[in-house]
């Protein structure tokens, strides 16, 4: 096998679960070794295991990325550990929905912080490490919502259109020496989609409504973003930068 | 004459200088009672012209509620208060990050929210938010400005989906550099504005920077009803730059 991110360090949030522990289990079978970043302390120690069962060598780092302290905090932990940082993988986010008239500043302010100024912060600080060794990659989980207008998603839609804006400045400032481009899932069966759809109350009705807009007619899993993820980490993309990549089965092409 | 915007009631956010101020004497003479709310306005000058901090929730929503009492209705909102700070990533600050994405992005959100149920309540309305080219691409140093601009297109189309069966419609015009506002206001802190309204000129299509009058048509084509079925969208004023990018 072509390992694509042999000797790379990477730092990866929202790593415990879903996207972000596919997407370090991927980079350790390529060769990476993992900066395994979250909330949830048990999800971060598996998390660990398995990219140490994929020779990789994992660090956990407990960071709530609504704090900047936190986030200044796992930038510094990953290079003191790893000596070195090649790629910033921003996946950590929080879903809230709610009609814009039904937001309250409190939610705004919450989603605001974790899915738009956290990236910030994590990018400002980490920039100059993924510059000092030339070919850093900084990789942002938007969402299809960012690019679309939507209902009921009055201050997430707002934060991953912002966080795109973001993406594409970074890479106008960042280059040569850093990349930064998006991704952008849409339906991706994750433990937090189930439950969202488990808590409907036509869940089956809502699944296949979805499932007929999607032309390749399934959800996304974990490890089709994973795949996105490794291209955009490695020299595969190297001529790619400030672009957005959808995993969204081909809904673009239909709206 | 009649105006267009005759009988109807409106209101500018960042309406004491700039394109703000100008947009407010627009739509008197089309004919709107228009109250100008802006943090520089003097506290208590006058009832059409507030001081109002557009970050802070009880502000925003005691301006509104003021507007509706004293004139009766709500049609229109145009959200032009802004901030831009240039600076490069290493450089933009905790504060100068959070005052941009407040004052830009926060403020229209807190501004549609408690403007919206009151348009809804005078039988619909129009609201206009002023975005920027930057809000579609990205330029070096305006990693704040670029993030806000960006995330306030997404605001617009989700308050025009959420509203457009209320008929409230939601917009934004997208200017690039003016001979006014924010740009100019850079140009003439860099100590060569001649300069850099020449170089930003000579790379626009046609050849010069956009003008008030300019952004002032296309705001008031939103905000009257010529523009009944448009929403969620947003109208470029940038001289054609908008032709050149990659869709």
């Amino acid at each position: 096998m072509v390992r694509l991110l042999e000797g790379k360090v990477a730092l990866v949030t929202g790593a415990a679960s879903g996207q972000g522990r596919a997407a370090s289990v991927l980079f350790a079978e390529h060769g990476a070794n993992i900066a395994v970043t979250d909330l949830n302390d048990e999800g971060s120690a598996e998390t660990v295991e398995m990219v140490e069962g994929a020779g990789g060598k994992g660090l956990p780092i407990h960071a709530d990325v609504s704090r900047r302290d936190d986030v200044d905090a796992m930038v510094a932990a990953a290079v003191e550990r790893f000596g070195r940082l090649d790629v910033l993988y921003n996946n950590a986010a929080v879903q809230m929905s709610g009609r814009l008239v039904d937001t309250t500043e409190e939610q705004w302010d919450l989603t605001i912080a974790t899915n738009l100024s956290a990236i910030f912060w994590a990018c400002r600080a980490a920039a100059p490490h993924l510059a000092a060794e030339g070919g850093g990659s900084i990789i942002n989980t938007a969402s299809v919502l960012g690019l679309i207008g939507s209902e009921g998603y009055a201050a997430y839609g707002p934060a991953k259109a912002g966080l795109v804006a973001l993406t594409r400045q970074l890479a106008t400032e960042l280059a040569p020496a850093v990349r930064a481009n998006v991704i952008a899932p849409g339906s991706i069966d994750t433990p937090r989609f189930q439950k969202v759809v488990e808590e409907m109350d036509d869940g089956e009705g809502f699944l296949s409504g979805l499932l007929q807009n999607i032309p390749l007619r399934r959800l996304g899993t974990a490890a089709d973003v994973a795949g996105i993820a490794l291209f955009l980490a490695s020299d595969l993309s190297a001529y790619t930068s400030g672009t957005i990549v959808p995993a969204d089965g081909g809904l673009a092409a239909l709206r | 004459m009649s105006g267009l915007l005759d009988g109807r009631v409106a209101v500018v956010t960042g309406g004491a200088s700039g394109l703000g101020a100008a947009l407010v004497d627009r739509f008197t003479g089309e004919g709107a009672r228009v109250v100008s709310a802006d943090i520089d306005h003097p506290a208590g000058d006058s009832p059409d012209a507030r001081a109002v901090d557009v970050t802070r929730e009880a502000d925003v929503a005691e301006l509104f509620d003021d507007v509706v009492s004293r004139h009766g209705r709500l049609d229109v909102l145009v959200c032009s208060a802004a901030v831009e700070v240039r600076a490069p990533l290493a450089e933009t600050t905790d504060d100068d990050w959070q005052r941009v994405l407040d004052v830009n992005l926060k403020g229209p959100f807190l501004s549609l929210k408690h403007a919206i149920p009151r348009m809804v309540a005078s039988g619909g309305g129009s609201c206009v938010l002023m975005g920027s080219t930057l809000g579609a691409l990205g330029a070096p140093q305006y990693s704040a400005y670029c993030a806000s601009k960006g995330a306030l297109v997404n605001l617009a189309k989700q308050a025009a989906i959420e509203h457009a069966p209320d008929g409230v419609r939601v917009n934004v015009v997208s200017p690039t550099a003016c001979e006014a506002g924010l740009f100019l206001k850079m140009a003439e802190a860099s100590g060569d504005p001649e300069g850099i309204k020449q170089f930003v000129a000579a790379r626009t299509p046609m050849g010069r920077l956009g003008t008030i009058d300019d952004v002032c048509e296309a705001v008031l084509y939103l905000a009257a009803d010529g523009s009944s079925y448009v929403s969620g969208t947003v109208i470029p004023l940038d001289g054609g730059l908008a032709a050149r990018r990659i869709s």
